[in-house]
C-alpha cells in the first residue's frame, strides 16, 4: 500500500513565482490541488489492485465460497440433481442423527485421522532431525526430494499403484514375504489389513508436507540458545525435548492441524484401494457423501452430511487451538 | 510498496484494456463452447447427436463409426460418441447421472440392464412404444434374431425403453490346460455343483500358485450366480403388466415369449433367506479351503489377467470373456466354456446391453433413427469388436466369428437362453446404485468375517431402506 500523503505545501512552496516558471497559484490551493492528484492516484491505483486480485477472487468466490455455501442451502432441500428441489427443512439434519452410517464413518474418519497425523509428525519430525544432522549439502537435498517427491503424485494414481502393490493374490509385497517364507497378509481384503494398507499410504505420501515444514523450523532454530545449551551439558536427548521442541512447537501445531483438517476428508486412497471396505471398516465420512450425492443421487442429504463434517472438523479445530496454549511457546 | 510500478498510466489501461477484451474472448469461447457441446443443434442447421458410452474415448472413437452409414444419409447431421470409464456400471451411471444434472445430457445412451429401470423410474429415458409401433414392419427381422428374455429385460413397467444390441450369461470358463493337467475333461453340460468342487479341488491342490475358482464381487456374475443356481434371489421376483402389443406383434407363436409381459418387476428384498445366505456361505467354505482367493471388487478385467495367467481353473465369465482373454493374449484353444454348474437348478443370470433415447433429447424422432440403424448385423459388428461382449442377435453367433477368439463351445452363450428356459436377468431394480453399493460392501463384509448371515442380514436392511428412499 501507498504511504499516507504528507502536506509538503506550506515549507516548501515560495508565495511568488519564480522566474521561468508559470505562476503558482496559492499556497492553500496548490496543496489542495495536490492532495485531490493525490487522492486520484490513490483511488487509480486502489481500483488497479482490486482489478488485478479480482480474477483470483472470482475464481476463490465461485469455486470455494459459493460451493460452501450452496452445500449449506442445499443440505436444506430433497434434491436427486434431475428434479426440482423440496425445501425439507431441518429433515436431513433428523435423519443424519439416526443414521448408523453416518456415525460410523466419523468414527472411521476420526481414527484414520488420528493415526495418520500422529505417524506423519512424528515420522515427519524425525527424518528432518536424520536430514538436518547431515552434514552434507548434497545428501540433505537428497533425502529433502526423495521425501517430498510422492507429495507431487495424485493420490488417485498413488493409490491405483498401491493396490496393485498390496493386492492379496499377486501384489508385490505379498510376494516378498512368500520368497521369506513369511505368511501372505489380507492388506486389502481384511478389516486391520486394510486399515493398516490406507494409513501406510496416506501417510507415506503426505510424509513430505510435515518434513519439509519440519526442516525449514529445525534450521531456523537459534544457534546461540543451541550452543549455550550444548555448553552447558545438554545431552542429544534434553536437547531435543527442552529446546527444540518447544522451539518448534508452532510448526507441530501447525502440521498436525492442517493434517488433521486434510484426512478428516480422506477420500483418494479407500476409494480407489477398497471402496470403504471391506464391509465399511474404511468407509470415510467423504467417500459416504461421495456415494450418497452422486450415486444414491441424494444431494441434499450429502450436503447435510458435508455441513456435519465441517461442524465437526471446526470443533476440532477450536479445541486444537485452545488446548495449544498449554503447551505451544511462541516466543 | 513502491509507487513505482503503478507510473505509466497508459500501458496500465492498456493492460486492463487487454483484460478487458481477454475477458470477452472468453466469455465468447464459453459461449461457443456451450453452444457446440451442450445443444443438439449448430448455427447453420446442421445437428449433432451425442451418445454416451460406457468405455474409453480411444474405444469410443473406434465405435463412431457405426454412425458412418447413418451420417452419409443425412446429411447435416452430426454423431459423437463420448466414453466414460469407471469400474463398474454404477460408476458410469454416477458420471452420466451428474452430466445429465448439469444440463449436459446426451440424446442417447447406452444402458446395460443395471441401469434400466433407474433411468426408466426417474424419467429420464424415453419409452420407445411408438416407435416401435411405427416401424413395426421394418423391426420384425430384428426381433425375429433376438431372444424374448432379452427384450423383456429392456422393458420396465410395460413399455419398452431399448432396443437391446448385446448381453452376456453367466456361464463357467474353464482354462484347458489346467484342466489337462489334472486329467479333468470338458464337464458335461449338466454338471453338478459336486463336480465343480471336484475339479477346484484337483487344481488347488496341484500345487504352485493356482486355484481352482474365482470371482468379483459386484452384481453381475459374483456369487449371485451361485445364488440363481440355488433358487434365491436378492429381490422377490414379478413382473410388470403390459407389453402384449409387442409380444403379439413380433413373438406371436414364439414359445420363449410365452408368460412374457412388461418387464421384470422386483419387490422386497430377500437377501437373508436360506438360499442366498447358503450361496454365499458355499463362497465362504470355498475361500476357507483354498480353493478360491478373497475376490476383488470391480468389473473382471484384473480377474480376466489372472486367468490368462493360467493362475484360475475356473471363473464366471460371459462372451465378454472370449474377446478379455483373447486380448490379454490367450490362445483361443487355451480355455472353453460351458454352462454354469447345477445346484437347486442350473438358472443362469444374464445382462444385456442396448441403446435408449434420453427424454432430453431435442431430436428424438433423429435419435431413433440412429438407434434403428445401430441394431443391424454390420452395425453391431463395429460396436463390439473382437467379441468384446455377445450380440443380442443369434444368427451373429457364428463359427466364424469366434474363429480367432475362441472358445470352442461358443455357442453356449445363446443356448443359455435357447436352451435353459429359465434364464433371468439380473435382479437391478430402480436403486440400483444404492443396491450395487451396499451389495459390494456386504459381499466384503461377509468375505472378510466369514459369517454370511451377518452379512446378508446387514445386506438385507440396507436394501429395504434403499427400496423406500429410492
Amino acid at each position: 500500500m501507498s504511504q499516507p500523503v504528507r502536506s509538503l505545501g506550506r515549507a516548501s512552496a515560495p508565495a511568488g513565482a519564480r522566474p521561468g516558471r508559470p505562476p503558482q497559484p496559492p499556497a492553500d490551493d496548490a496543496t489542495a490541488l495536490r492532495r485531490r492528484a493525490q487522492s486520484r492516484r490513490g483511488r487509480r491505483e486502489a481500483l488497479f489492485g482490486y482489478a488485478m486480485v479480482a480474477s483470483a477472487l472470482v475464481v476463490v468466490v465461485v469455486f470455494t465460497v459459493a460451493p460452501i455455501v450452496a452445500s449449506f442451502v442445499l443440505a436444506l432441500f430433497r434434491w436427486d440433481g434431475i428434479s426440482s428441489p423440496q425445501f425439507v427443512g431441518l429433515d436431513n439434519f433428523d435423519a443424519l442423527l439416526g443414521d448408523n452410517a453416518v456415525t460410523h464413518s466419523l468414527l472411521v474418519t476420526s481414527g484414520l485421522a488420528v493415526m495418520i497425523v500422529f505417524l506423519q509428525v512424528a515420522l515427519g519430525l524425525g527424518l528432518a532431525l536424520m536430514v538436518a544432522q547431515r552434514a552434507s549439502k548434497i545428501v540433505r537435498n537428497l533425502f529433502r526430494a526423495a521425501f517430498f517427491l510422492p507429495m507431487l503424485a495424485s493420490a488417485a494414481s498413488i493409490s491405483i499403484v498401491m493396490a496393485y502393490v498390496f493386492n492379496d493374490q499377486f501384489g508385490v509385497i505379498n510376494y516378498y514375504l512368500g520368497l521369506l517364507h513369511l505368511p501372505e497378509v489380507s492388506w486389502l481384503s481384511s478389516t486391520g489389513g486394510a486399515t493398516a494398507t490406507i494409513v501406510l499410504v496416506a501417510v507415506w505420501q503426505q510424509l513430505g508436507f510435515t518434513f519439509i515444514l519440519f526442516v525449514a523450523a529445525l534450521g531456523s532454530l537459534p544457534g546461540d540458545v543451541l550452543e549455550a545449551a550444548q555448553i552447558d551439558g545438554a545431552s542429544s536427548a534434553r536437547l531435543f525435548w527442552r529446546i527444540k521442541l518447544p522451539l518448534i512447537s508452532p510448526t507441530v501445531l501447525f502440521a498436525s492441524t492442517v493434517g488433521l483438517i486434510n484426512t478428516m476428508q480422506l477420500f483418494d486412497q479407500p476409494y480407489v484401494m477398497t471402496k470403504g471396505g471391506p464391509g465399511d471398516s474404511t468407509y470415510t465420512t467423504v467417500l459416504l457423501v461421495y456415494q450418497t450425492a452422486f450415486q444414491n443421487l441424494q444431494f441434499g442429504y450429502a450436503s447435510a452430511i458435508s455441513v456435519l463434517l465441517f461442524a465437526v472438523l471446526l470443533v476440532i479445530t477450536a479445541v486444537q487451538f485452545t488446548t495449544s496454549r498449554k503447551w505451544v511457546f511462541y516466543s | 510498496m513502491s509507487s513505482g510500478t503503478f507510473k505509466a498510466p497508459l500501458s496500465r489501461r492498456g493492460l486492463l484494456r487487454a483484460g478487458a477484451a481477454s475477458a470477452a474472448l472468453a466469455g465468447v469461447g464459453g459461449l461457443a463452447s456451450a453452444c457446440s457441446s451442450g445443444s443438439s443443434s449448430g448455427s447453420s442447421g446442421s445437428k449433432l447427436l451425442n451418445v454416451a458410452i460406457f468405455t474409453d474415448q480411444a474405444s469410443a472413437d473406434k465405435m463412431a463409426k457405426a454412425a458412418g452409414t447413418f451420417e452419409a444419409a443425412h446429411p447435416g447431421v452430426k454423431v459423437k460418441f463420448t466414453g466414460t470409464t469407471g469400474t463398474d456400471w454404477n460408476d458410469f451411471f454416477s458420471k452420466l447421472l451428474t452430466q445429465m444434472s448439469a444440463g449436459n445430457a446426451p440424446d442417447i445412451a447406452c444402458v446395460a440392464t443395471e441401469g434400466l429401470q433407474l433411468f426408466a423410474a426417474k424419467g429420464l429415458a424415453e419409452p420407445l412404444d411408438d416407435y416401435v409401433k411405427r416401424d413395426a414392419t421394418e423391426l420384425k427381422p430384428y426381433f425375429a434374431d433376438v431372444h424374448p428374455a432379452l427384450v423383456e429385460a429392456m422393458m420396465y413397467q410395460g413399455h419398452l425403453y431399448e432396443l437391446p444390441t448385446d448381453f452376456n450369461a453367466g456361464n463357467m470358463f474353464y482354462n484347458t490346460s489346467l484342466f489337462n493337467s489334472v486329467g479333468v475333461d470338458r464337464p458335461a453340460d449338466d454338471w453338478t455343483r459336486d463336480d465343480f468342487y471336484d475339479i477346484a479341488k484337483k487344481i488347488s491342490a496341484k500345487g504352485g500358485n493356482a486355484v481352482g475358482y474365482d470371482w468379483v464381487v459386484r452384481l453381475w456374475g459374483s456369487w449371485t450366480s451361485w445364488m440363481y443356481a440355488n433358487g434365491g434371489n436378492l429381490l422377490t421376483e414379478g413382473k410388470w403388466d403390459g407389453g402384449d402389443w409387442l409380444w403379439n406383434t413380433f413373438y406371436p407363436n414364439d414359445p420363449a415369449a410365452a408368460g412374457r409381459k412388461g418387464g421384470w418387476r422386483w419387490g422386497d428384498p430377500t437377501a437373508n433367506s436360506a438360499p442366498v445366505v447358503e450361496s454365499l456361505d458355499y463362497l465362504i467354505q470355498l475361500q476357507k479351503e483354498g480353493l478360491s482367493p478373497k475376490p476383488d471388487v470391480g468389473g473382471g478385467t484384473t480377474l480376466q489377467g489372472l486367468f490368462s495367467s493360467n493362475k484360475i481353473g475356473m471363473a464366471i465369465g460371459g462372451g465378454f470373456w472370449a474377446g478379455g482373454l483373447h486380448n490379454a493374449g490367450m490362445a483361443d484353444d487355451a480355455f472353453d466354456v460351458q454352462y454354469f454348474p447345477k445346484w437347486q437348478s442350473q438358472r443362469h443370470l444374464f445382462g444385456s446391453g442396448g441403446y435408449g433415447i434420453l427424454k432430453s433429447s431435442k431430436n428424438k424422432d433423429l435419435a431413433w433413427e440412429f438407434v434403428k440403424t445401430l441394431v443391424t448385423p454390420k452395425n453391431i459388428d463395429l460396436l463390439i469388436p473382437g467379441n468384446v461382449t455377445t450380440p443380442a442377435l443369434k444368427s451373429m453367433l457364428t463359427a466364424e466369428r469366434y474363429a480367432t477368439t475362441g472358445p470352442k463351445n461358443w455357442h453356449v452363450f445363446y443356448d443359455t437362453l435357447t436352451k435353459l428356459d429359465d434364464t433371468a436377468p439380473i435382479p437391478a431394480p430402480p436403486y440400483y446404485q444404492a443396491m450395487a453399493i451396499a451389495l459390494n460392501k456386504r459381499t466384503t463384509q461377509a468375505m472378510s468375517t466369514g459369517k454370511a448371515k451377518a452379512a446378508l442380514d446387514g445386506l438385507q436392511g440396507d436394501l429395504e431402506t434403499a427400496a423406500k428412499t429410492g
